[in-house]
């Protein structure tokens, strides 16, 4: 079981949404928990998304999976914290 | 000047499906493909365990700087010699070689140890082991048993390299710069490229499937292609017969994306089209088309609808395939491999198949040639090379004499804007000359003590890394001009204005990180982002990108005079027309094993290691006079006298005029070299006053490209009338003059 609370879980990933691409200047507290992270909202694409993938998978040790699936889990930093912390509480 | 048709009369290819051009062809249109496991290293946990490698390959014993890319260069190169019957040593032949990692299959487990553990023992032996095989040592081991060659140029351009390298030879021929070009690519398979590709999700499990619905991504494969290209008229003479004509070309940039090709296919499109209209030959006439078709998702169906909107209605009629199901994607050789598959079509009247096209994707909606190679003949064909970064190259091979000629172009070239980031500061035209001025206290900060962050636009610079950071910094400035009230960036929103820029190794530390996280934490760790800033043309495919330059565009490396040979470049380029304006200079990062390299080699010269290795860059404007004068730009310096050798050839310094009194010129040295003094008094040159750069500028491999932007900035002063820069490093060497506007 992970006690990391999902509020904290979501700070952290969106640390880390500005660390690993680079979003220099962009202070990670304005990210909004609901918003699009890819076409509207930040304008991630693709690239940004294998980075991510990556990295949560380093940090959290969870595979994101590839395909349809990864859609909706990097539809926002709520979907990619409640993906990072149902992956986590069922290891 | 005459008209010119330009032959391939000899080709030579090396692939996993055969050592030579004629079992390679027999081969592919055999429908026989060449995957199967890599065993030159471990690929557990990949997504993809397969290649098309080339079998039985042994390096040299001693092979002192021999790698596998280098062994299938020589062989591929040895073939097209002797089947063109030319041989470099009783003729003005030139050599160009396109590639991306040179040797990095032989240095890259040293590259994580020098990462992970730089001084330990082990660390210190992985070094003295190095002594890199950087991109220009496969130009050099083919000048060492082929040559002399009057001219090498070493590019990348990713995976257009080859394509482009052809593109250069081409420009040679018709400037007259040589008889007979050497021209091609050669890239061995290695980790970084097969990790790499495998993080950015990029590869099929499965033998790729190119144009298919089902397709996953591409499947690497490795080889060499060169072709032997001369004058018709001199072909005729020796009374040779040529395997194919090559009609016409033309290169772009996309400006989109570092990875990602333009969706819509527009520029790719646009290409074509200009492909066409430098042959002179209608889609009505093309009767094959060889595809880029690596069997990713994105570039299949960007392809096709680029193939579509350039050809039109002729797309419903001209047969098209890929070779890549059958030898894989053999990235900077694929360009040179293609171009002769296509040059035998042509010739021999078969089109090869797409190989693993069973279910043609609608978003691929072409004529394809599928699992069967058939008869078919070809007045004129198309190969598509398309490169990370964008940068497009499609080349027209057509039937001997099916076309009109081609018309050569020897435009006059103007400097309409200059910049440096030197360790004196970030610098326009004005403060670059000043660097000429005398030493400055800061010659020896590394790294730059300078704003490097700041000064771009964060959220659109946020993929660049520092190289390609130095690079967009020196290119904005060089554009805006000294005036700021008179920013001159319009110019590069033209079409076609370019970037060409040279690095000496390229991203070593950056490599050298990517490689320890592959081998520490496995293939699912290596960087995704990372991984395209490996390449040696991902400095100036950001700039491209970052700035909206979408004219030619691609890298070239000749170690010390990097930035020489990308000036040459550029003015070569602009002088036949292929581009309007090229922003054009050198980058250099700083690298910490580059210097500990460098450091070890010169170990017994004792003034090369008391400095250290700065960081720095330069960029130059450089632009068709006609198109300078037609929107009122602001002229620096006129291009003057180019020349360029090689190991063995006599320095040119006698020959090259000077125009003023001597009093009003100046010799710059981008750094000192033991000699040099008694060579200039033996030259018309005797009496000017000679100026050197690097004590002010630091030391590097890219000086040359500051020299010239310093050179720029003084005639652009008006303090000096003409301007003689003379550039060597081992084997090799540049002079250039500059004229007052």
């Amino acid at each position: 079981m992970d006690p990391t609370p999902l509020s904290l879980l979501k700070t952290e990933i969106k640390g880390l949404i500005v660390k690993e691409l680079n979003l220099q200047g962009r202070d990670p507290a304005t990210i909004e928990d609901d918003a699009p992270l890819f076409g509207a909202g930040l304008s991630l694409d693709s690239l940004d998304a294998l980075q991510l993938a990556m990295s949560v998978e380093e940090k959290y040790g969870v595979r994101i999976p590839e395909g349809e699936e990864a859609h909706a889990i990097f539809a926002s930093v709520s979907a990619l914290a409640h993906h990072v912390a149902t992956a986590r509480a069922t290891a | 000047m005459e008209d010119v048709r330009i032959w391939m009369t000899g080709a030579g290819l090396v692939t996993a499906l055969g050592r030579n051009t004629r079992e390679t062809w027999e081969r592919l249109v055999g429908g026989e493909r060449g995957f199967g496991p890599v065993d030159l290293f471990e690929v557990t946990g990949q997504r993809a365990t397969i290649a098309a490698s080339v079998r039985g390959i042994d390096l040299p014993d001693h092979s002192g700087g021999w790698s596998r890319t280098s062994v299938f260069a020589r062989e591929a190169a040895e073939e097209a010699l002797v089947e063109a019957g030319v041989s470099p040593k009783s003729a003005r032949v030139g050599l160009v070689v396109g590639g991306t990692t040179g040797g990095m299959f032989e240095t890259e487990a040293r590259l994580a140890k020098l990462h992970a553990e730089p001084y330990t023992r082990e660390g210190k032996k992985a070094l003295s082991e190095m002594l890199t095989h950087p991109l220009t040592s496969t130009g050099d081991r083919l000048f060492e048993c082929l040559g002399p060659f009057v001219c090498v140029r070493t590019i990348c351009s990713a995976c257009s390299s080859g394509a482009n390298a052809l593109v250069i030879g081409a420009l040679w021929l018709l400037s007259g710069k040589v008889d007979a070009v050497l021209a091609g690519g050669s890239d061995g398979l290695c980790r970084l490229t097969f990790s790499g590709f495998n993080a950015l999700a990029a590869m099929d499990p499965d033998p790729c499937r190119p144009f298919d619905r089902r397709r996953r991504g591409l499947s690497l494969g490795e080889g060499a292609g060169f072709v032997v290209l001369e004058r018709a008229s001199d072909a005729r003479t020796r009374g040779r017969t040529p395997i194919a004509e090559l009609a016409g070309w033309a290169l772009a940039a996309e400006a989109h994306h570092i990875t990602n090709p333009e969706p819509a296919g527009k520029v790719a499109a646009g290409v074509v089209r200009d492909a066409l209209l430098r042959a002179r030959i209608s889609p009505a006439e093309v009767d094959y088309v060889n595809a880029h078709g690596t069997g990713t998702p994105l570039n299949d169906a960007m392809e096709s609808a680029a193939l579509r909107l350039a050809l039109g209605e002729e797309s419903h009629r001209i047969p098209v395939s890929s070779s890549k199901g059958q030898i894989g994607h053999t990235l900077g050789a694929a360009g040179a491999v293609e171009a002769i598959l296509t040059a035998l079509a042509v010739a021999r009247g078969v089109l090869p198949p797409t190989i693993g096209l069973e279910e043609p994707d609608a978003a691929c909606d072409l004529v394809h040639v599928m699992s069967a190679a058939r008869p078919s003949h070809v007045r004129a064909a198309l190969s598509n090379s398309f490169g990370f970064g964008g940068m497009d190259t499609v080349l027209v091979i057509s039937q001997p004499d099916h076309g009109p000629p081609l018309e050569p172009s020897a435009r006059k070239v103007v400097v309409t804007g200059a910049s440096t980031l030197t360790p004196a500061g970030f610098l326009g035209a004005r403060g670059s000359a000043a660097l000429l001025a005398g030493p400055s206290r800061a010659a020896r900060a590394r790294p730059l003590d300078i704003e490097i962050e700041s000064s771009l636009e964060a959220a659109r610079a946020r993929r660049l890394d520092r190289p390609a950071r130095l690079g967009a910094m020196v290119a904005v400035r060089a554009l805006d001009g000294d005036d700021t009230s008179q920013p001159n960036r319009a110019v590069a929103a033209r079409p076609r204005v370019g970037a060409v820029f040279g690095t000496a190794f390229g991203s070593v530390d950056a490599s050298a990180a990517f490689m320890h996280r592959l081998f520490d934490r496995g293939p699912r760790f290596a960087s995704p982002a990372e991984f395209p800033n490996l390449v040696p043309s991902s400095p100036v495919g950001h700039v491209s990108i970052y700035l909206g330059l979408r004219g030619a565009t691609l890298a070239t490396a000749d170690l010390a005079t990097s930035g020489e040979s990308a000036i040459v470049q550029a003015v070569e380029l602009v002088a036949a027309g292929e581009a309007d304006a090229i922003v054009a200079g050198s980058i250099e990062g700083a690298s910490d094993i580059a210097e500990r390299i460098l450091v070890g080699l010169f170990a017994r010269s004792s003034a090369e290691v008391d400095t250290p290795r700065a960081e720095g860059a330069a960029a130059l404007v450089l632009e068709a006079q006609g198109h300078a004068e037609a929107r009122e730009a602001h002229v620096l310096a006129r291009i003057g006298e180019i020349h360029e050798w090689r190991e063995g050839a006599e320095l040119p310094l006698r020959s090259i005029r000077l125009s003023v009194n001597p009093s009003m010129a100046r010799v710059i040295l981008p750094r000192d070299h033991d000699g040099m003094g008694a060579l200039l008094d033996d030259s018309p040159w005797r009496a000017v006053a000679r100026l050197s750069l690097a004590s002010s500028a630091g030391q590097h491999e890219g000086l040359g490209g500051i020299a010239l932007a310093a050179g720029a900035g003084l005639l652009g002063e008006g303090d000096v009338q003409q301007v003689l820069i003379v550039g060597l490093a081992i084997g090799r060497g540049y002079a250039l003059t500059l004229d007052a506007p």
